[in-house]
């Protein structure tokens, strides 16, 4: 099952540099929604033997909700807010993209030097999970519309969320899906925002947010 | 009543509170809900404490909930902060219910989340299994996100929209940690117990260290953004200076606490595994000392009422984690530090809220003669300003002194330095704010403030306490703060 695992872990990576080096909205949030539906496969990919009641829920609610339920709510919103499409960042992207794979190198040498558990079920884990973080918090800072904030919350949560599911063997379930669910209404709560936001100012451009200071 | 059956109750009264909530007819309605349901989840946790200090801890449901002296200790710190700011926000929102500004669908909601919120922090201090703490505060971040921006405007969006995202990513830091943590036990518990807080403490001399180490770095900057340390504050100006000062008031009186209360839950576990090296602490301390430096230099430049306040929050969380990284008396100092700032806090946010109801603004170039204007609140901003700059014989004067006191003991002089240096800056710029804004003569056109009989205790009742305590400090409160501190110190 190593193998299948590397190859989700694999597949986190290059959905997360296609954001990177991606110019338009629609396609960033369909990107994200594949990078949901293969991090589903996980916990079923982790347990050794036939499924379980528990995995098969686990895998059911991640996909449903990171795959499904967050693309149509981010979708929406674009939709409803009426924003325009293109991604509009503060740094280019091939610039974006160079960036991510420097993090990225950064990441396995840190990650490298983790001691990882014997339950581990991929050495690889530690470095993907520090890469997602890295690059959410790089599409955080350098896009400009709101809703791409969303989305780079969105990878750093699915980085923390792939550590936990091949780290640890068994998160009580309840544990997990409250996770899910604080992540769900995370979305739910910041689309609603950026609904409002679109509506007061006419615009969901973050560096125009900067009334407040001192 | 058995153990399990407080915790229901603990976690039923806030659900069914903000269901009552929703069902209000009318906004005054739905106000005083929140003031009841608040008194009711008040007095059952307050019995609760009670009986856990006297007693000892109770855990049940498999171990999944945890009331210790500890959290006992935050469970009444947090009602102290909630029973008065619900009935505050009574009185606060008394105008815009009566003009039709305050309308029944944001009521409704104002109820909701404040019961929410009330739900997300009792589940914070209850829960013993760590990830079910981290969905606790996560949840906080939610609930209350909605609040700042009660009434909608430009700058309260924004403040919601910083708050929202910054917190997302700190907590989402905090979740990460939360993980290294568990993983740190992986070969000690069985996978189902590495995320209970009792078992990681009893196993945490053979922990992996180095896992444990990192994951406690995450926590500290993804807790420590929920709490306001600097520099991961930067939120908690907007979001202060932009809510509804009621929901400010809870902010700064407890939901910065609630967050730092997750990181003290890991301080012990740290400390056992790492054979009381001082290693977490000291990183605690830096942190501190951050704070209060950075917080001084903006208290001195600041136009804002609120956001002075604010800044004066992130001033006391770092003296708070200052504290506790001292360790020794200096946990207990910043136990008692906490019930002393939060309550001189919520009475400094009410003022603050009716005298800019009074003037119209928050800009304190234009606040002026707030003792002639508003006598009432214009007292209580005073004198709780007097005592947040630390002013004996206020209760905070003591707490810091014995933080200062700890830290001489710990022959901590550099730390003890800048803790002096920062305090006496905020002492000498907000002593000027609060000068010119009490005295001189009130601009035209401010309608004296008639305040009623009940407001009068919202404003005494803090203000004796804090006297009191400054003077005396009863028996059973020493006790409680010992069992608390010896926790945090996690000492066999």
């Amino acid at each position: 099952m190593s193998a299948w695992i590397d190859g989700v872990l694999v597949t986190l990576i290059l959905t997360n540099l296609a954001v990177l080096g991606s110019s338009r909205l629609n396609a960033c949030i369909r990107i994200i929604a594949l990078q949901g539906v293969v991090l589903g496969l996980l916990p079923i990919l982790v347990g050794e033997g036939a499924p379980t009641i528990r995995m098969t829920l686990l895998t059911a609610a991640t996909m449903g909700l990171k795959g499904a339920v967050f693309p149509w709510l981010l979708l929406r919103a674009l939709r409803v807010a009426g924003i325009r499409r293109e991604v509009e960042p503060f740094i280019g992207y091939n610039w974006s993209v160079l960036a991510g794979l420097l993090s990225l190198a950064a990441s396995v040498w840190l990650g490298g030097r983790l001691p990882m558990p014997e339950t581990a079920r991929s050495s690889l884990v530690g470095p993907v999970a520090l890469f997602m973080i890295f690059c959410g918090l790089f599409v955080i800072v350098s896009r400009r519309k709101a809703i791409t904030q969303i989305l780079g919350y969105i990878i750093m949560e699915n980085g923390a969320y792939a550590f936990g599911v091949v780290l640890l063997e068994e998160i009580p379930v309840l544990v997990e899906l409250g996770i899910l669910m604080d992540a769900f209404v995370a979305v739910f709560v910041m689309g609603v925002a950026i609904y409002h936001i679109q509506r007061e100012f006419d615009h969901v451009d973050v560096d125009q947010l900067d009334t407040l200071k001192g | 009543m058995s153990a399990s059956w407080l915790f229901i109750i603990l976690l039923a009264i806030p659900t069914a509170g903000a269901a009552a909530c929703l069902a209000a007819r009318t906004p005054a309605a739905a106000l005083w809900t929140v003031f009841a349901g608040v008194v009711l989840h008040a007095t059952t946790a307050l019995s609760a404490a009670r009986r856990v200090l006297a007693l000892g801890p109770m855990a049940s449901n498999g171990e999944w909930f945890l009331l210790d002296a500890l959290s006992a200790w935050h469970l009444i710190v947090m009602a102290l902060v909630f029973v008065p700011a619900s009935f505050y926000a009574i009185t606060y929102f008394r105008d815009e219910t009566a003009s039709g500004a305050l309308s029944l669908r944001l009521a409704r909601r104002f109820g909701a989340l404040w019961f929410g919120a009330l739900g997300a922090m009792t589940l914070v201090l209850i829960s013993n299994n760590l990830g079910i703490l981290w969905v606790g505060i996560e949840a906080t971040t939610l609930l209350t996100a909605f609040l700042i921006c009660l009434h909608r405007s430009p700058t309260s969006l924004e403040a919601m929209w910083k708050y929202l995202i910054i917190c997302s990513v700190g907590v989402a830091f905090a979740f990460m940690g939360t993980l290294f943590v568990a993983a740190s036990a992986s070969r000690t518990l069985e996978p189902g117990d590495a995320l209970l807080w009792t078992k990681l403490l009893d196993v945490a001399g053979s922990l992996d260290r180095v896992m444990l180490e990192v994951g406690f770095i995450f926590l500290l900057v993804g807790y420590g953004t929920k709490a306001g340390l600097a520099p991961m504050h930067t939120w908690l100006p907007d979001a202060h200076s932009q809510a509804p000062a009621p929901v400010s008031a809870l902010f700064s009186g407890f939901l910065l606490n609630s967050a730092l209360y997750c990181v003290l839950r890991y301080l012990p576990i740290l400390e056992r595994a790492t054979d009381y090296s001082g290693w977490a602490p000291r990183l605690l301390v830096v942190f501190g000392l951050i704070s209060i430096l950075i917080s001084a230099a903006f208290i001195i430049f600041q136009h804002d009422l609120k956001r002075l306040l604010a800044y004066h929050s992130v001033e006391h969380i770092g003296i708070i984690t200052l504290g506790f990284g001292l360790g020794g008396l200096g946990v207990f100092a910043a136990l008692f530090h906490t019930l002393n700032h939060s309550l001189c806090k919520t009475l400094a946010f009410f003022s603050a809220g009716r005298l800019g109801q009074v003037y119209g603004t928050h800009d304190m170039s234009r606040i002026s003669g707030a003792l002639r204007a508003a006598p009432l609140w214009g007292l209580g901003l005073f004198a709780s300003l007097l005592a947040l700059i630390g002013v004996a014989p206020f209760a905070i004067f003591m707490s810091e002194f014995q933080i200062a006191k700890a830290a001489v003991d710990d022959a901590a002089y550099v730390p003890l330095a800048l803790f002096l240096l920062g305090g006496g800056v905020v002492f000498i710029g907000a002593l000027r704010h609060v000068v010119l804004m009490a005295w001189g003569a009130p601009p035209d056109g401010t309608r004296p403030e008639r305040a009623c009989s009940c407001e009068w205790l919202l404003v005494w009742l803090p203000l004796l306490a804090l006297l009191g305590l400054g003077l005396w400090m009863p028996h059973s409160l020493y006790d409680a703060l010992s069992q608390a501190s010896a926790i945090v110190g996690g000492h066999p």
